[in-house]
């Protein structure tokens, strides 16, 4: 155990000392997530804001006074008026209006009548802001025709409303929002935890190999299991680190940032509570040893750092696609899932924050997590002792 | 004292040709035996990829023999290397420095790996930074210094646990007169103190200078071994250099 301190030490101290590892496993994932939840904060806000100081331009064809009143009353809005005969898609192709109401001809007669008329509504369907105005005018200028019509036919409102929905909610805030967001969570940190463990073990691997270092190491009176322990630990730490630092950096995003709704913010403080926290990072200990174990295998007979990362990085695709599929509705932690690494921590992940885990099954994760970790160091210490492999 | 018998070591090549696989084995040494004596210095020569580097692997435990047997300060290689790379300072071309540390760490590292009592490898280190003078850069991290300072310092880590068998694999290559002729000197006094040492080089004058026993290896086996002056005394060629050079195409 000694010895695999004392390496640990060394590693870790050449790691640190490195800018490129201080940058990626410390700077980034503690900002990422503040940066990014401001960023798309702030985004959103002036995008809302510049939307809504828009102006609008509408075409207008036959329509009744009554609308018409209603639409120039948001001062936003620029008026057209055309006969309806029009090639609407023309004029809204080259911008001269960007959407067309047309109302029939006979308007008022229908009206009058109670009849259902028809109105032909010219848009262009990405234009997001234009047609939900158009929309909310359209609804509101509906639902003032519809309260004079039941005004006019005398009929009480109550009559006309059979039923209420009321909904009495019975889970709690923050099992909905868990299950809806948890899936994220694992996702963003390890993500950061694989970025953390792969450059660190081809730093540790590859770049001794490059910096010509490796013989040394090999001639220390030392076993090449507990080189490649010591090696591995530290590779499992800078991607632990950055994870935890990830987390950390969405707890300080979420209580500083403004503008989150509160009933979100509480519901995000009750789910990342500390035995929440407790719970997933234990998790992540397991994980990150099983994805460093893994990356060195891969990267053992790499001569140079570009070589190493083109043999780990198709992995990538082998982490993103459990993670999709922990997001996805339907897929849910059950005695098969708790056995597929990655999808079950996205899984698991979800059913913590959402406080409904189950605690047999958190351990059947745990238990296949460790399992996992040690096959994959079994796995990297074979590619480690294999002497083609490492001294080439 | 180490004991080389017929020790062999085979590589095993895969190549894919389509969908057939080939596998090639080659003997990088095959069947080699020489004898290495304490308060000797042993020369092991041979023109590049004729060996050398492997056998001198195998001594230091690094890579695994595939026969044969190779007994370093009485401990056979094959009955656990560590206990046999305790007994061993070894330093080639290819074992390089961590860059990213000081000297002082650097020796502290290797000492406290090689188990030497805190006290012991104090002293041991300020005795080699004095005598190799790196005391002014003793705090410098390696990344930042030259050829001629990191060699000294990878001697320093050699010689850190004062071992019974010393390997030197071309340790002066690059280095000034002055630092080569401190690493010379440090070889010198090794033998007085009976250690085993094994000096491989491509400077003749070197070999001369320093040589008590000759090995030459080419194409993985050993092609001559004895005393040098016996090499000397059978000279047909005007220089070592010459005599080197008609021994290897001659075999």
């Amino acid at each position: 155990m000694r010895e695999i301190f004392i390496i640990i030490k060394k590693e870790l101290s050449e790691l640190l000392r490195d800018k490129k590892t201080i940058i990626n496993s410390i700077v980034l994932p503690t900002l990422l997530v503040p940066i990014l939840l401001f960023g798309v904060m702030k985004v959103t806000k002036i995008i809302a804001e510049n939307e809504s100081a828009k102006t609008v331009e509408i075409g207008l064809a036959n329509a009744p006074e009554d609308f018409k009143i209603l639409v120039s009353t948001d001062t936003l809005n620029k008026i057209s008026t055309y006969t309806g005969d029009e090639d609407f898609k023309k004029l809204i192709d080259n911008n001269t209006i960007q959407t067309a109401i047309v109302f029939p001809t006979d308007w008022n007669t229908q009206m009058d009548s109670l009849e259902t008329s028809e109105v032909l509504i010219h848009r262009n369907g990405s234009k997001d802001n234009v047609n939900g105005r158009v929309s909310k005018m359209l609804e509101t200028y509906t639902e003032t025709l519809k309260n004079s019509r039941i005004s006019k036919l005398q009929i009480p409102i109550n009559k006309l409303t059979p039923f209420k929905k009321s909904f009495v909610e019975v889970g709690e805030q923050k099992e909905l929002i868990g299950k809806r967001i948890g899936g994220f969570i694992p996702y963003l940190f390890i993500l950061t935890m694989w970025g953390g463990c792969l450059l660190a073990a081809i730093d540790l691997v590859t770049g001794e190999k490059e910096r010509k270092t490796i013989e040394t190491t090999l001639s220390l009176p030392v076993s090449k299991f507990k080189i490649l322990f010591g090696k591995a630990i530290v590779a499992s730490l800078l991607g632990f680190i950055p994870a935890v630092l990830n987390l950390l950096g969405l707890i300080i995003g979420l209580k500083l940032i403004d503008g989150i709704p509160d009933t979100f913010k509480v519901a995000i403080n009750e789910m990342l509570n500390l035995q929440s926290i407790t719970l997933i990072l234990l998790l992540l200990i397991p994980f990150s040893l099983f994805l460093s174990g893994f990356i060195i295998a891969l990267i053992a007979g790499a001569t140079s750092f570009k070589e190493a990362q083109s043999k780990a990085t198709p992995l990538i695709m082998l982490i993103i696609l459990p993670l999709v599929l922990a997001m996805m509705p339907g897929i849910e932690l059950t005695w098969t899932t708790v056995l597929i690494p990655i999808l079950n921590i996205g899984l698991g992940v979800k059913e913590i924050m959402a406080g409904t885990i189950d605690m047999f099954q958190y351990a059947a994760i745990l238990v296949s997590l460790i399992a996992f970790a040690v096959g994959a160091i079994y796995f990297s210490y074979k590619k480690f002792s294999d002497e083609n492999a490492i001294l080439k | 004292m180490i004991q080389i018998k017929n020790l062999t070591k085979s590589f095993t090549s895969v190549s894919k040709k389509g969908f057939k696989k080939e596998t090639r084995t080659v003997n990088a040494v095959n069947e080699i035996s020489f004898e290495c004596k304490p308060g000797r210095i042993f020369s092991l020569l041979g023109p590049n990829g004729a060996g050398k580097t492997t056998t001198l692997r195998m001594i230091a435990g690094i890579i695994n023999p595939t026969t044969g047997t190779a007994i370093v300060d009485n401990i056979d290689i094959s009955r656990g290397n560590d206990e046999v790379k305790k007994r061993i300072g070894f330093l080639t071309g290819s074992t390089g420095l961590y860059e990213r540390l000081n000297p002082d760490e650097t020796l502290d590292f290797f000492g406290k790996l090689y188990r030497i009592p805190p006290t012991q490898l104090s002293e041991r280190k300020e005795y080699l930074f004095e005598k190799l003078g790196i005391n002014d850069f003793r705090k410098k991290r390696l990344g930042q210094m030259s050829t001629g300072m990191k060699q000294k310092v990878s001697i320093a880590r050699t010689l850190i646990h004062d071992p019974e068998v010393l390997i030197f694999d071309e340790p002066t290559s690059g280095l000034d007169v002055i630092t080569a002729d401190s690493i010379i000197d440090l070889i010198r006094e090794s033998k007085q103190n009976n250690k085993t040492v094994i000096f491989s080089s491509h400077i003749m004058s070197e070999v001369d200078l320093l040589c008590d026993d000759l090995a030459i290896i080419n194409k993985g086996s050993i092609i001559y071994n004895d005393t040098f002056q016996n090499f000397k005394n059978e000279m047909k060629a005007d220089n070592l250099t010459q005599e080197f050079i008609n021994r290897v195409k001659e075999a």
